[in-house]
């Protein structure tokens, strides 16, 4: 078996997701320019020996529109023997194309590959491409969709969980995140982004905010109250009967932020990597994409992790650190129960909550977090999983070489 | 059948006149004849002879409705679309030649009766008391097919339209006009053709907003974010509010959001093929049965004892001015009644006057009655502490606390100045009326008239006769309550007569679902997902835990040996010594926080601890659907109720038994009576003998009759 490895990895900063947002101004094309550059020049990449391009994009359409991974090719000026490929696995496209160039080159179908996701949340706002599952009352009715917020209250309804244990984790992220931060934890990934004369547009990740605390956090409203009484209460009521009523405790504070960036990761065989002198830092050791029940929707990373570490021949205490998107808190405290993890080797460095969930995005950047602070820690192993819409799941494993 | 008229002005005044019937209707038959007509007028207009049409009709409504007899029979699904896009073309024909086509609507239109102004260009309708605009398909479970939802969603927006055709409202010509339904309405026929005959004059072309190239939809598109999230809100409401039980107002909403993409053609053939869908749905079949012919049935007199004389009630005498009885008084009055109403003292008598007058300006306040009418219906009313005004009454009513004695003191006290031929009702839930007719001089003019509250809402009355009440009294009492617009069911006096003691057993049925140890959640929600309008808990909670004890005990007395416990006594007894007796006493299975439920008891799982975690939510469902149905059949075999029609009718709008099932005899003939029976006698195994299948049944199954 041929395995795939992990070269490099690298990402913009997180701008907050709306007008008021730095990267607001910078195209989503820009962004991806961006960490392609970055990848280009950090491991002296002849670019026609790159096989394939995977960008995930949950909303693509207008400035992310018709392809953007081949118009990202051909706008950075990379060689035009490169096919490039958009694809949607909404939460999880990021991690989806990162696995998918894995298990082209572990089917000896490519050698190098390039993989990684961009979202502009602040110039194409989510659902900005309709679709049935949200959009189209015959479909909506017959599948139970509800929005992923009254799903997460859901989960919290269910385990029990409360509004102080939601905001004790939101503050838990902030915390760690800042700590991140402030030690400069992410400067091997982050690139910043520049406008054409060379100026900087940032280089940090913005959403952060340092002045959180348990007062301010309990002072935030309910964010999905008034659609889950208008109706969709009703539809996890269908679903979970048992619940007498759905309580309403995700807020702002305590879910993930909107936000714009990109992400991309060089992946190949340690044949090809030898021969361009490329290092490998990890390799991937599984790769799994699962679907559970589709109201509850965000308890996916579970099944999928068990199945990642079966695939691996591994168990759970085989993982030296876990990285599970924070989406909102309550399906990370399930995760957690669920697969019984310590609270200092899960998102040690924070997460969506704090840094931001720029959709596409997400999963590589999680992915290059994660292999990051297994580097600064000196670990081997990691557990990269998100949570998806309509009830999917994703997880992959990777090991430091 | 279609009466010809052209003007000097060169405008033509078509006027439907259906042939051997009372009113006009859409049907094959008409959209037939209009083919040669349409086809003239075509000629006309190209000989530049003719201006406008106008389209009117001689019969006292405009027209009534579509082929009710005709879908509900059909069961084929190409005859039924095709069917749809016959009456599409024929009012396709109707608004595109280029000939502007006023509706003068000069009586009530409903259903296709009002699709087809919709493919008129100019609505004017007479603004007449008895008029009624509106599409109510929606209520018998099938929607508009002949492009009615495509218009009107063009008109109004997806939102607006979607209201107009869920709701199934039947609006007055002046709600219609606030609405947007109709453009201008009329004091009188002449008044409605001369506005429409002006209306031509000043508009030589006839389109379609539809049919301008470029027009848009209001409200927007579903292509736009913003339609879109709206969309996604209303359909959210939408499931709550119908729990996936009701396929039309699903279909309507689909329709509209699909139609909202597509142009104006194919957007109508959509909806064709979600009429098709509808008018095969059992669901439509159901409530067709239930609310038109059962219902109809009801209203031509059918349960009406014979050979008495129409009674007409000139004035009527009612004890007693709490919610209950200015509620009749309401009623009685808006429906030129003659009213009343007696107290204990003047000033509480005229407390219960202003009580009638607040519902009569809240009905002002929602436009279903005019300043007027008010004003009218108030000076119907007076307020006495005197007996002896009952004098000049043709009935008394007596709506006094439930208590046997005060109830007999005042029956005495009103007879007394009462004629012979004069009757008298008590509105009572839970006493007898055989033992209260005794205080009325003429046991035969005793009878029982159990209305329920709001009593402006609900629309059901149960008659109740004593073993002495005579047919004529019973006639009477029919009249009564159809002349104040409710429906009357007869109903034999027996404790909780017939709704009640229905309903006392689905109460009972999700009450020891606790006992078994069900998370109290689930018997609400499985109750609430079966179609059911409350759950139990919160029902008997609201009703008093002491109510549904008593009638059980009552039972019990009654029935003596034959009366079988019903588990569930057991926990009300509990909920009975933990002092837990309901809403009123802010403590039930329910806590109560300002009078409003703040979540479960948390003494309901110490009780009753939750031991089923392994449960099969559609057998909830059904038990408590069978337990119903059961219990009514049981009813219907001791003549308690004594037609299939009452039945049924008393189950949807007395307790709120699910319309998409037909009421609760029609659930047998859905379910199939062979398996109804076989399945019934499997939860007879499992839950005991209260699910024995009653004699009448099994002689049904065995002749192979239906309900």
């Amino acid at each position: 078996m041929i395995d795939a490895y992990i070269f490099d990895a690298v990402r913009t900063p997180r701008g907050k997701g709306k007008q008021t947002g730095s990267l607001y101004e910078a195209k989503p094309i820009q962004l991806l320019q961006t960490v392609m550059d970055a990848i280009q020049k950090r491991n002296n990449l002849d670019t026609k020996n790159v096989n394939d391009l995977f960008i995930g994009c949950v909303t693509p359409l207008w400035d992310q529109g018709a392809n953007i991974a081949k118009a990202a090719l051909l706008y950075s000026g990379w060689d035009q023997s490169i096919p490039g490929m958009q694809l949607n696995r909404f939460c999880a496209s990021g991690l989806e194309s990162v696995n998918m160039a894995a298990m082209k080159i572990r089917a000896g179908w490519g050698n190098l590959v390039l993989a990684g996701g961009v979202e502009s949340m602040s110039r194409v706002p989510m659902g900005s491409d309709g679709g049935p599952l949200l959009y189209d009352p015959a479909v909506v009715s017959k599948t139970g969709y509800i929005p992923q917020g009254v799903s997460a209250d859901l989960i919290a309804s269910i385990e029990g969980f409360s509004r102080e244990d939601l905001d004790q984790y939101a503050l838990q992220s902030q915390q760690r995140a800042l700590h991140a931060q402030q030690n400069g934890y992410f400067n091997n990934s982050i690139i910043p982004v520049y406008d054409e004369n060379g100026l900087l547009i940032l280089d940090k990740d913005e959403c952060l905010r340092p002045e959180t605390n348990m007062g301010g956090l309990n002072a935030l409203q309910a964010s999905f109250e008034e659609i889950g009484k208008m109706g969709y209460d009703a539809v996890g009521h269908s679903k979970y009967p048992f619940l007498d009523h759905v309580n309403h405790i995700h807020t702002a504070g305590n879910s993930s932020d909107l936000a714009d960036g990109a992400s991309l990761v060089l992946l190949g065989s340690k044949e090809k990597g030898e021969k361009l002198g490329l290092k490998p830092r990890a390799r991937i050791l599984s790769a799994v994409t699962i679907c559970v029940e589709p109201t509850i929707m965000l308890t996916g990373p579970t099944p999928a992790s068990l199945k990642a570490l079966e695939y691996a021949k591994m168990e759970k205490k085989d993982i030296d650190l876990w990285e599970s998107n924070e989406a909102f808190s309550a399906p990370v405290l399930k995760y957690q129960k669920d697969m019984g993890i310590d609270n200092d080797k899960l998102n040690v460095n924070g997460g969506a909550i704090a840094l931001g969930h720029p959709l596409g995005a997400t999963g590589a950047i999680l992915l290059g977090t994660l292999l990051d602070e297994l580097e600064r820690r000196d670990l081997s192993t990691g557990l990269v999983s998100l949570c998806i819409g309509g009830g999917m799941g994703i997880a992959t494993i990777i090991e430091r070489v | 059948m279609i009466r010809y008229k052209k003007d000097t002005d060169n405008i033509v005044t078509l006027t439907l006149d259906m042939t051997n019937r009372k009113t006009n209707i859409i049907n094959h038959e008409i959209s037939q004849a209009f083919i040669p007509v349409l086809q003239h007028l075509k000629e006309e207009k190209a000989k530049g002879q003719l201006r406008g049409l106008i389209l009117t009709s001689d019969k006292k409504t405009f027209l009534a409705g579509g082929d009710l007899d005709y879908l509900y029979k059909s069961y084929s699904a190409e005859e039924i679309f095709n069917y749809s896009q016959n009456m599409q073309l024929f009012f396709r024909d109707l608004e595109r030649p280029g000939v502007p086509v006023v509706a003068a609507i000069n009586g009530t239109a409903l259903g296709s009766g009002f699709e087809l102004p919709f493919a008129c260009h100019y609505r004017i309708a007479i603004d007449k008391n008895d008029t009624l605009l509106g599409f109510p398909e929606v209520t018998l479970g099938i929607m508009p097919g002949s492009g009615g939802i495509i218009r009107l969603l063009w008109l109004l927006g997806i939102e607006k339209a979607y209201h107009v055709l869920t709701t199934g409202k039947k609006y007055s010509p002046k709600e219609a006009l606030a609405e947007g339904l109709i453009h201008e309405v009329a004091k009188d026929k002449d008044e409605m053709l001369q506005k429409a005959k002006n209306w031509l004059m000043n508009h030589p072309e006839g389109r379609q907003q539809w049919d301008i190239k470029g027009a848009k939809i209001p409200g927007g598109s579903p292509k736009n974010r913003d339609t879109a999230k709206k969309i996604a809100s209303l359909t959210a409401s939408h499931i709550k509010k119908y729990r996936y039980n009701y396929p039309a107002p699903q279909a309507i909403l689909n329709t509209l959001v699909e139609g909202a993409k597509l142009d104006f053609d194919t957007a109508c053939r959509i909806e064709s093929r979600n009429f098709t869908k509808l008018v095969l749905s059992k669901e439509s079949k159901n409530m067709t049965k239930v609310f038109w012919y059962e219902l109809n049935s009801i209203r031509h007199d059918k349960s009406r004892p014979k050979g008495f004389g129409k009674f007409r009630p000139r004035k009527i005498g009612i004890i007693g001015s709490g919610q209950m009885g200015s509620g009749i008084a309401t009623a009685c009055a808006q429906n030129g009644i003659d009213v009343i109403l007696k107290d204990v003292s003047q000033s509480v008598a005229e407390r219960g006057k202003n009580h009638a007058e607040k519902n009569l300006e809240f009905l002002v306040k929602n436009n279903k009655l005019t300043k007027e009418e008010k004003y009218k219906a108030i000076s119907k009313i007076s307020a006495t502490e005197d007996s002896a005004e009952f004098e000049s009454c043709d009935l008394v009513i007596e709506a006094v606390f439930e208590n046997q004695q005060i109830k007999e003191k005042v029956t005495k006290e009103a007879a007394k100045h009462m004629d012979e031929y004069s009757f008298f009702a008590s509105t009572t839930a839970m006493l007898s009326i055989d033992s209260l007719s005794s205080s009325f001089s003429k046991a035969g003019n005793y009878i029982g008239l159990r209305f329920f509250i709001p009593i402006g809402e609900h629309p059901l009355v149960e008659v109740v006769k004593g073993p002495k009440t005579s047919d004529e009294t019973i006639a009477r009492a029919f009249d009564f309550i159809k002349k104040i617009k409710k429906t009357p069911i007869i109903v034999k006096d027996n404790p909780g007569f017939y709704t009640a003691r229905v309903q006392n057993v689905y109460l009972l049925e999700g009450i020891v679902m606790l006992q078994e140890g069900f998370p109290p959640a689930i018997i609400e929600n499985a109750c609430m997902m079966a179609g059911m309008p409350i759950g139990p808990l919160s029902k008997a909670d609201n009703m008093s835990l002491k109510v549904v004890l008593d009638a059980e005990r009552r039972a019990a007395e009654i029935y003596g040996k034959k009366y079988i416990i019903h588990p569930a006594v057991g926990v009300l007894q509990i909920m009975e010594k933990e002092e837990r007796t309901g809403r009123f006493k802010g403590a039930g299975f329910y806590n109560y926080t300002n009078g409003k439920i703040s979540g479960f008891w948390e003494g309901l799982t110490e009780n009753f601890p939750t031991t089923q975690k392994d449960f099969n939510i559609e057998q909830l469902k059904e038990r408590i659907i069978f337990a119903q149905v059961l219990e009514a059949v049981w009813c219907y075999q001791e003549r308690i109720v004594s037609s299939v029609e009452e039945a049924n009718i008393g189950s949807v709008y007395g307790w709120g038994f699910p319309s998409f099932k037909g009421g609760v005899l029609q659930f047998v003939n859905d379910y199939g009576i062979d398996n109804f029976i076989k399945k019934a006698k499997e939860l007879e195994l499992e839950h005991g003998p209260r699910f024995i299948v009653p004699k009448l049944l099994r002689q049904m199954a065995e002749k192979g009759e239906v309900f």
